[in-house]
């Protein structure tokens, strides 16, 4: 009987990169939804965002997330070279038809570094970005409805936006229901469903990021 | 009665490569009058009486029993392994599929562990011995009771007979962009572990099977589900949802 | 007279009297021996998975490149066995019965009796490997009636039992090469068996990656290397499948039993062309519900749909009225060829009768057909192009299983001491004529239950001292196979080698297929000593013997079948009787039926070679048949 390498494991890789994944995915479900409030007020929204800021509990979320984000990212990349190995020379024609494999999944790695650095750009652009306060009932919050307002002005910067989510959704088309299938569920009659919420998520967090600042866009 | 009947002329591009240090490159060679009824392997069979006949020489290529069942036919046909027809092997695969006309590649199986031996014929040996770690059960020749002692429920002999249905091709493994073995080592691992009889060992069965899967170099599984598509004998993908089941168990319990 | 060595006794204790009797090897002994096993189908598997279990050093030989290719993974039908589980009043003593009365009266009692007591065992040790056979919804195994059994005794796993059974034998195998205990040998092929004063003590191989000739010793070699089907080009065998190894040890002294008896089968389907590589058989049980015709006129090229009832002839069911479609396996293929060879036959090449399930459809719905028969008619369509729900099938006889081969004796060995044959390579159990679903269980028997008592019998009583490969025995046989593989490439010649095959398979198809004549027979021996001649002159073998080549390969083989081509033809020659696969059209009754010659040819024909190197000549001796336990009738079908 072999020493037990779980970690090291491709099987176990997968399943650290998928459950990271499903955490993240938890994280941009809250993220997507407390931001509907952009379509209530700005009030609302800079005193959500200013109770979550304020918060002493969040620094160790932030801390969580870049821990996810980061084992997500190694065993991305470390998985991605152990594939690559696995077939040094490649195909020359590529299979069409119906034994070709969906694009969204063949281009896994390659959404995920496009994501990676919306991820610093949006992070560069809001959370380190210019610092503007807003009064509310004397208390002095951070005034970011009015710094998204700001940024979003730019069509180009909106353009490229709205891309890095469409990216990010069909990462999540793949990766939600995927990762189901690492951690080892399934059922014949499950499949079927589990591809539908899988989809049905991507779509959620995609339009959901979407649709606001395109609102913005339009409408401030 | 056959979509086209009338014979047709095929241009081939064939993988040709001296030896697994040597490098390999297309050639290429037109057939004329290529009966829509010919398998694919009969028409390998006519290019290589004609190289032969020219003092060229045969392109190799691995093939027995020709009726879909020995998984010993591996080719890559333009991109897609064992070519165009879902749940057929290439020597089950007939030019009736083809156009006259067409041009059509053909590969070896490529991985990093299919070796080249010569030409289309690559070394599956690590299948063998993945199986050699735990594809098994560990029963003497002599040990067993009666057939009939175990009852064994209908509908999961009916997956498990799915499952063993695997014919060992490595058409997964050619089908997928990571060369992951994945859906083979899940096949043989959900074959046992849906047995009674294969339930004693299942935990390192499925821990010794997978680590051997690894060192033999074989990519991660990205469920793409390119693999179910490729086989032959069309093994689904559950099957590695079982697979990371049983070795996440195992994991956690076997010490 | 040739000694079977078969114990005294009662039929029903003999087994169980040799085992006690058998000298045993101590477990702590057994290490020391080395056994070589040529072959991993059935009964290769089995035989080194279990001798290793044993603690025997085992080397194992496949000429594939996986253990698990070998070509009993084609069986489709199943298994028999005794077990009785339907409660149909089976038995060891009914098995053993149908199959000396199915083997037309040809095979040793003894050796059939053995086979059908360990049936049993047999599908017990596949059950705990985790075969996966059919099961019924209370859990407990499934059972179909095969063959035209009057009981179901047919153990099966859906298509795919030859499959199921060989990867539960690979898999023992492999758990024994992963203890170390098995050393695996793939892309191997012996091309010489070794002898150390005339004891059978190693065997030479060729490594077909890179061509070199290497040598093996070992304490005893056991030969598992299938059937020679292919001696007829066109077979439902594996395209590697070939008779080399086997015939090789003809030349070192082992006697080839009744290489005449050749099983065809009758629904397979037809050759499409000259292109045509190898044939696929189907189900037998389509002749349940599909109605075998022919049109009535010679040269009638209508499509079938076209033809009117009227000028339809059901052959089989005009002249068998009583069995109709069913008639057994060599009755139903005679009777095809003989409408082909009247220019009744149909399709594009006019070799094949029309097997059609439109009366079946109309009387049992389109659905029913589908639920029986499904699998078989996406299998058909997927070969054909053709639609067999909207036109008749295609089909027509091939060769399929060899009931010859090399003489064993009760122990499984040879006439040279130590080389032990197994399955369908040695001769013993089928008789003429092989019943469905027995070949499985043959193979099975030999490896799992017998060859382990009975070789630790011939280990625990002769005096074996090592050998090494550099006795001047190894090298003669590795210096005359590289001579022999030389001279092939240096030929240099025009003809290829697949279009010697394909004319040898003509030849024998002809005169030493389906219904022999002496006649014809005659002429087959003329004409393949010529075309093996003309071999030798004119083959064109492309490459080297240090690479990969398929071509050189092939040669060697084929030189092989031109040699026992001839065998078989003196083989069917000499036995002026009609019996189970062996039709001689002088032996028939009024009614075109089988007829025996119980008084003069109850016995094994054993082949002993006689020739020298290139000019081959055989002697032919006898073992007698005794029948002590089951009474010869002959066979009716009316």
């Amino acid at each position: 009987m072999s020493k037990n390498n779980y970690f090291s494991s491709s099987v176990g890789k997968k399943q650290l990169m998928g459950i990271t994944g499903l955490a993240l995915c938890g994280f941009l479900f809250a993220h997507v939804s407390g931001n509907f409030l952009l379509f209530v007020g700005a009030k609302e929204y800079n005193m959500y965002s200013h109770a979550l800021i304020s918060n002493p509990f969040l620094v160790l979320a932030e801390l969580g997330l870049v821990l996810f984000i980061l084992i997500h990212m190694v065993q991305a990349f470390v998985l991605t070279r152990m594939n690559k190995e696995a077939r040094p020379v490649k195909y020359a024609i590529k299979a069409k038809g119906e034994k070709a494999t969906s694009l969204v999944s063949t281009y896994m790695w390659q959404q995920g570094v496009i994501i990676l650095v919306f991820i610093a750009l949006h992070l560069w652009t809001f959370k380190y970005g210019e610092v503007i306060y807003a009064e509310y009932d004397g208390v002095q919050v951070r005034d970011l409805f009015g710094l998204v307002v700001q940024v979003f002005q730019s069509p180009i910067y909106l353009a490229g936006y709205l891309l890095a989510l469409l990216v990010l959704g069909l990462h999540l088309s793949h990766g939600f229901q995927s990762t189901f299938k690492t951690m080892g569920f399934n059922h014949p009659k499950y499949e079927p469903k589990l591809k539908l919420m899988g989809h049905s998520f991507a779509a959620y967090v995609a339009l959901g990021f979407m649709v606001q600042p395109v609102y913005i866009y339009l409408f401030h | 009665m056959s979509e086209n009947s009338k014979n047709m002329t095929i241009h081939l591009k064939l993988w040709k490569q001296d030896g697994p240090k040597s490098k390999g490159a297309f050639v290429s060679h037109t057939v004329k009058d290529v009966s829509p009824d010919m398998s694919f392997l009969e028409l390998i069979d006519v290019v290589n009486s004609e190289f032969i006949k020219k003092d060229k020489r045969p392109v190799e290529f691995d093939h027995d029993c020709r009726e879909g069942i020995c998984g010993t036919c591996s080719m890559v046909i333009n991109g897609e392994a064992h070519g165009p027809q879902k749940a057929t092997t290439t020597c089950q695969l007939h030019m009736r599929s083809f156009c006259d006309g067409d041009t059509i590649t053909v590969e070896p199986f490529r991985a990093k562990t299919f070796r080249v031996v010569r030409d289309l014929v690559v070394d599956r040996s690590s299948f063998d011995r993945i199986i050699q770690k735990g594809g098994f059960v560990s029963v003497n020749t002599g040990n067993a009771q009666d057939a009939n002692n175990i009852p064994i429920s209908k509908p999961d002999s009916d997956r498990s007979f799915s499952a063993a249905a695997c014919i060992g091709c490595g058409a997964c493994v050619a089908a997928c962009k990571n060369a992951s073995a994945s859906l083979f080592v899940a096949a043989k691992i959900t074959h046992l572990s849906l047995l009674p009889q294969g339930q004693l060992e299942h935990r390192q069965r499925a821990l010794n099977m997978v680590d051997q899967m690894d060192k033999e170099g074989f990519g991660a599984c990205t469920n793409t589900g390119a693999c179910s598509l490729a086989c032959p004998k069309e093994i689904s993908l559950d099957s590695i949802a079982l697979m990371n089941r049983e070795y996440l168990k195992s994991s956690v319990k076997e010490r | 007279m040739l000694d079977a060595k078969i114990p005294n006794g009662p039929i029903k204790s003999k087994w169980e009297q040799h085992r006690f009797n058998c000298k045993r090897v101590n477990p702590a002994n057994r290490r020391k021996y080395d056994i070589l096993v040529v072959g991993t189908g059935l009964a290769g598997a089995s035989a080194a998975a279990s001798l290793a279990e044993m603690g025997y050093k085992v080397k194992s030989f496949c000429i594939q490149d996986s253990a698990r290719r070998a070509h009993s993974i084609a069986a489709q039908g199943g298994i028999n066995a005794a077990k009785n589980y339907p409660n149909d009043g089976d038995s060891v003593w009914n098995l053993f019965y149908d199959t000396v009365k199915g083997g037309d009266y040809r095979s040793r009692e003894s050796n059939v009796y053995r086979l059908s007591e360990v049936s049993n065992n047999i599908i017990d040790q596949c059950v705990a490997q985790g075969v996966p056979f059919a099961r019924e919804y209370g859990g407990m195994l499934d059972n179909r009636s095969f063959g035209g059994a009057q009981v179901s005794r047919t153990f099966y796993a859906k298509g795919q039992t030859g499959q199921q059974l060989l990867i539960g034998a690979y898999q023992a195998l492999s758990r024994q090469i992963g203890k170390g205990n098995v050393e695996m040998f793939h892309r191997r092929e012996m091309l010489d068996l070794v002898t150390v004063d005339g004891v059978a003590r190693g065997i030479t191989t060729r490594n077909l990656v890179n061509g070199e000739i290497e040598s093996h010793s070992g304490h005893a070699v056991l030969l598992c290397t299938g059937g020679y089907g292919n001696v007829f080009y066109l077979s439902t065998n594996a395209m590697n499948s070939n008779a080399t190894a086997a015939y090789r040890c003809t030349k070192k002294g082992a006697y080839f039993a009744n290489p005449c008896y050749t099983q065809i089968h009758p629904t397979c389907i037809p050759v499409s062309g000259e292109y045509q590589s190898k044939l696929t058989l189907m189900s037998e049980s389509l002749r349940n519900d599909g109605r075998i015709w022919v049109p009535k006129n010679k040269g009638d090229n209508r499509p079938p749909l076209e033809i009117p009832e009227e000028e339809r002839d059901y052959y089989l069911e005009r002249i068998y009225p009583s069995f109709g479609n069913l008639v057994p396996r060599d009755v139903a293929s005679r009777q095809a060829k003989f409408r082909v060879d009247e220019g009744r036959g149909v399709g594009k090449t006019g070799i094949a009768v029309y097997l059609d399930f439109s009366d079946a459809i109309a009387r049992l719905g389109k659905k029913a057909v589908s639920a029986k028969y499904s699998n078989l008619f996406e299998m058909y369509e997927k070969i054909t192009g053709e639609d067999p729900y909207t036109v008749p099938m295609k089909i027509y006889p091939a060769v399929h299983y060899t009931m010859g081969g090399l003489w064993v004796d009760y122990n499984l060995q040879s006439t040279v001491p130590g080389l032990h044959v197994l399955g369908e390579a040695n001769f013993s159990d089928h008789g003429a004529n092989r019943l469905g679903a027995s070949a499985l269980m043959q193979g099975l028997a030999d490896g799992y239950f017998v060859i382990p008592y009975t070789l630790g019998n011939y280990i625990g009583s002769s005096d074996l001292p090592e050998i090494s490969t550099d006795h001047e025995a190894f090298k003669l046989s590795r210096k005359e196979v590289e001579e022999s593989l030389s001279k092939l490439l240096n030929i240099k010649g025009e003809k290829l080698v697949d279009e010697y095959h394909r004319d040898l398979g003509a030849i024998m198809w002809e005169r030493v297929g389906m219904s022999r004549n002496e006649e014809g027979l005659k002429k087959a021996i003329t004409e393949i000593s010529a075309l093996r001649e003309d071999f030798w002159k004119n083959v064109k073998i492309s490459g080297e013997g240090t690479h990969l080549n398929a071509e050189l390969e092939k040669a060697a083989r084929v030189a092989d079948f031109l040699e026992l081509g001839e065998l078989m033809a003196r083989d069917a020659l000499e036995r002026k009787e009609s019996c189970g696969g062996h039709f001689r059209e002088e032996h028939q009754s009024q009614d075109n039926e089988a007829k025996r010659d119980d008084e003069n040819f109850c016995h094994v024909a054993a082949w002993e070679y006689t020739g020298s190197k290139n000019n081959p000549s055989w002697s032919r001796h006898t073992e007698k048949l005794d029948f002590e336990s089951v009474k010869l009738v002959t066979r009716s079908y009316k």
